[in-house]
């Protein structure tokens, strides 16, 4: 396609364009070896990444972290594992810390079983971290009305839910996000969690959202890196039919030719 | 020599056959004492002269072999690990009691497979781990027959695998014991004693590794026309991480990502131990938690070992709150006779692994090591030992195990020795 990779067709984050719109997560893989390699069959050009559980303070994860910094893409480190503002906020300041980022994918455990997103902490959290210059991913359920506190604090990108972390359930509710999508026009909407299969990828670009981030589904899968290159594709198809214009949905059926077994006057159109 | 001064273990308070003293065996030097190390000193103290290094006690309290559960899983590891892998541990489970035998003193060891169970909300993972497994070599059991098999679980644990040919050892008595029969030998064991890789060389305790050539001449008072060991076999584990001709070989060719694999690094597992004279599990039972498998493996005398985590660090600290409310509540849930059991101890160590936690023998010259033996080294150790020594007779390609994974061994030397 010709505009592929046109500025309008780039996905933008905190002003940096970017021609994938996977981001990929790297926890759960059997081994670091296949994380950087499904990674790379996936396209993503953003890797996640969580510092929770690894002792950061004393580089724990240092060369677990070495093996996602040697595939040279852009790094988003994430808050997961963090249930209160005051432990999301120094986790934030941290990562800025070593890995030279001011991005956060801001993330906090508002219930442990199912790590539904806290949104009252998730927005005080924001707040601080805005106002220290943190350009903050803030991952949130589909509520408008949370949704419009982040943006109204200055977040330029909201990453609301699809399903809860890790059940591959895809899209619950897709009138929520859609009604987030025509509601904020100029945020970049990133479907963060839930996402199982490629064709749930697909749903959420034909929808207009800008991109999905995802990680068991392809960490999990069989074959990650096939997983990882379905994803590719999925994105792509999904995004290619919301700029190509998909056709209204009809009620009853419409042959694209006339059926010639009927007079014409039985013909609908 | 600086280590007969310091007070630490001399040539003359070990323990020597006489049998064996005049026959001039070549001498082989293994470095680290842990799993491998033992292993193969044991294997091959009938045809070499042993020099086993280690920087630990004989106890081996620093290796990940004396934290591991020492679980002999191959189906159920084959969830997260290559075929190859599964077949090689497979193959491993059926070597495990011809090296038993060879051992002073007696090591638990069963096979009466391992049963995997699932609360309810939790059988998707169960579902997908079934999905997983490489082969179909389990059976699918309803609660009822749950309870046959393990009468005291909890009736919550509606779902469940039985995996028949699944087995485990007592690692801590493993380890004793082929301290015992080493001790009761004519190897050579130096514990306490700090390896490091130079340009040079192996230095231990700052010393050339060749020079304990000479002093075991000296103490033994007999003819040796060596002035070199046959081999060094390289067993240190996380050990060899800072071996720098290691990491500069993986440098060189950074721009393959094939070659990132032989970069070692830990991976952090918490284990617990408990005494609960009033639980009885006739087997391993692993339960479904979404991160890593965690297995309540009964060992003897109300012994159970509960482990392990696994998280991609090289954090050293004791464990944490959150690993061990998970490890000890994983362990309630399933049978709530653990409730009064006494901890043991919960520790914390690092697995070496490299970044396809697959293992690797990479040969060198005259040099070999063993290692990234990850989560698999009970699961593996016979068939890395059984190769070793393939390598050591320089036998045919016909009898190695790189027929089932040909990675599983690399030859980096100029020229092939054989």
């Amino acid at each position: 396609m010709s505009n592929e990779h046109s500025s309008k067709n780039r996905l933008n984050i905190y002003g940096t364009k970017l021609n994938s719109r996977l981001l990929i997560g790297s926890s759960m893989y059997p081994s670091p070896y296949v994380m950087q390699q499904a990674i790379r069959t996936s396209g993503a050009e953003v890797v996640t990444l969580s510092l929770s559980r690894q002792n950061p303070q004393a580089s724990g994860g240092q060369a677990f972290w070495e093996s996602i910094q040697s595939l040279g893409l852009l790094l988003l480190p994430n808050t997961a594992g963090c249930h209160s503002v005051n432990d999301a906020v120094n986790m934030a300041r941290m990562s800025r810390e070593l890995f030279q980022t001011d991005w956060i994918k801001l993330e906090l455990v508002g219930d442990d079983y199912n790590l539904q997103p806290d949104p009252i902490a998730l927005v005080k959290a924001a707040e601080i971290l805005l106002s220290e210059g943190f350009k903050v991913l803030p991952y949130c359920t589909d509520d408008l009305v949370i949704a419009r506190h982040l943006v109204e604090l200055g977040c330029e990108v909201l990453m609301p839910w699809g399903s809860p972390i890790g059940t591959g359930k895809g899209i619950l509710n897709p009138y929520a996000l859609q009604a987030l999508r025509d509601r904020f026009p100029d945020v970049t909407m990133i479907v963060d969690s839930g996402i199982g299969l490629p064709s749930h990828a697909s749903q959420s670009l034909e929808m207009g959202m800008d991109a999905v981030l995802l990680n068991t589904a392809v960490a999990k899968a069989k074959d990650p890196l096939l997983m990882g290159l379905a994803f590719s594709k999925a994105i792509e198809a999904g995004r290619s039919a919301y700029l190509a214009g998909p056709m209204a949905e009809r009620t009853a059926a419409s042959p694209s030719t006339p059926t010639i077994d009927s007079p014409f006057w039985h013909q609908s159109t | 020599m600086a280590m007969l001064e310091s007070g630490k273990p001399s040539f003359a308070e070990r323990p020597t056959q006489e049998a064996k003293q005049g026959q001039n065996k070549p001498p082989i030097a293994i470095l680290g004492a842990g799993l491998m190390g033992r292993m193969l000193a044991i294997s091959l103290m009938e045809d070499y002269q042993v020099f086993l290094f280690d920087k630990d006690s004989k106890e081996g309290q620093q290796s990940a072999a004396y934290l591991a559960a020492a679980m002999l899983a191959p189906l159920a590891e084959s969830a997260d690990c290559s075929r190859e892998i599964m077949q090689l541990g497979e193959m491993a489970l059926a070597l495990w009691p011809g090296f038993l035998k060879r051992l002073d003193t007696p090591v638990f060891f069963q096979q009466k497979g391992s049963l995997i169970v699932a609360f309810e909300q939790d059988k998707s993972d169960l579902k997908q781990f079934k999905s997983r497994l490489k082969s179909s070599d389990y059976k699918v059991v309803s609660d009822a027959e749950m309870e046959q098999m393990e009468p005291g679980l909890n009736p919550h644990l509606k779902s469940g695998l039985y995996l028949p040919n699944e087995g485990q050892l007592d690692n801590r008595q493993l380890l004793n014991a082929m301290a015992s029969t080493l001790n009761n030998s004519d190897v050579f064991w130096f514990d306490h004693m700090a390896i490091e890789s130079t340009s040079s060389g192996f230095q231990v305790a700052g010393e050339p590794l060749e020079s304990f050539l000479n002093e075991s001449i000296h103490c033994n008072s007999r003819s040796n026309s060596h002035n070199q060991f046959d081999w060094v076999l390289d067993c240190r584990g996380l050990g060899a991480q800072a071996d720098e001709a290691l990491k500069a070989d993986a440098c060189d060719m950074a721009s393959n990502i094939a070659s990132s694999t032989k970069m070692l690094r830990g991976v952090r597992g918490e284990v617990v131990r408990i005494r609960a004279p009033g639980v009885h599990l006739t087997r391993p039972v692993r339960l479904m938690h979404p991160r890593y498998p965690i297995y309540i493996a009964p060992k003897t005398d109300g012994l159970f070992v509960v482990g392990a985590t696994q998280i991609e660090s090289e954090d050293t600290r004791n464990p944490t709150v959150r690993s061990t409310l998970e490890l000890l509540s994983a362990c309630f849930s399933v049978h709530s006779g653990f409730a009064e059991a006494e901890i043991l101890g919960i520790e914390s160590g690092l697995r070496p692994a490299y970044l396809d936690n697959e293992p690797k023998i990479i040969i060198k010259e005259r040099l070999v090591s063993i290692n990234g033996l990850f989560r698999h080294g009970y699961l593996l150790a016979p068939v890395m030992l059984q190769q070793c020594l393939t390598i050591l007779k320089g036998s045919t390609d016909e009898e190695s195990f790189t027929q089932i994974m040909p990675k599983l061994v690399e030859n980096h030397s100029v020229k092939p020795r054989r």
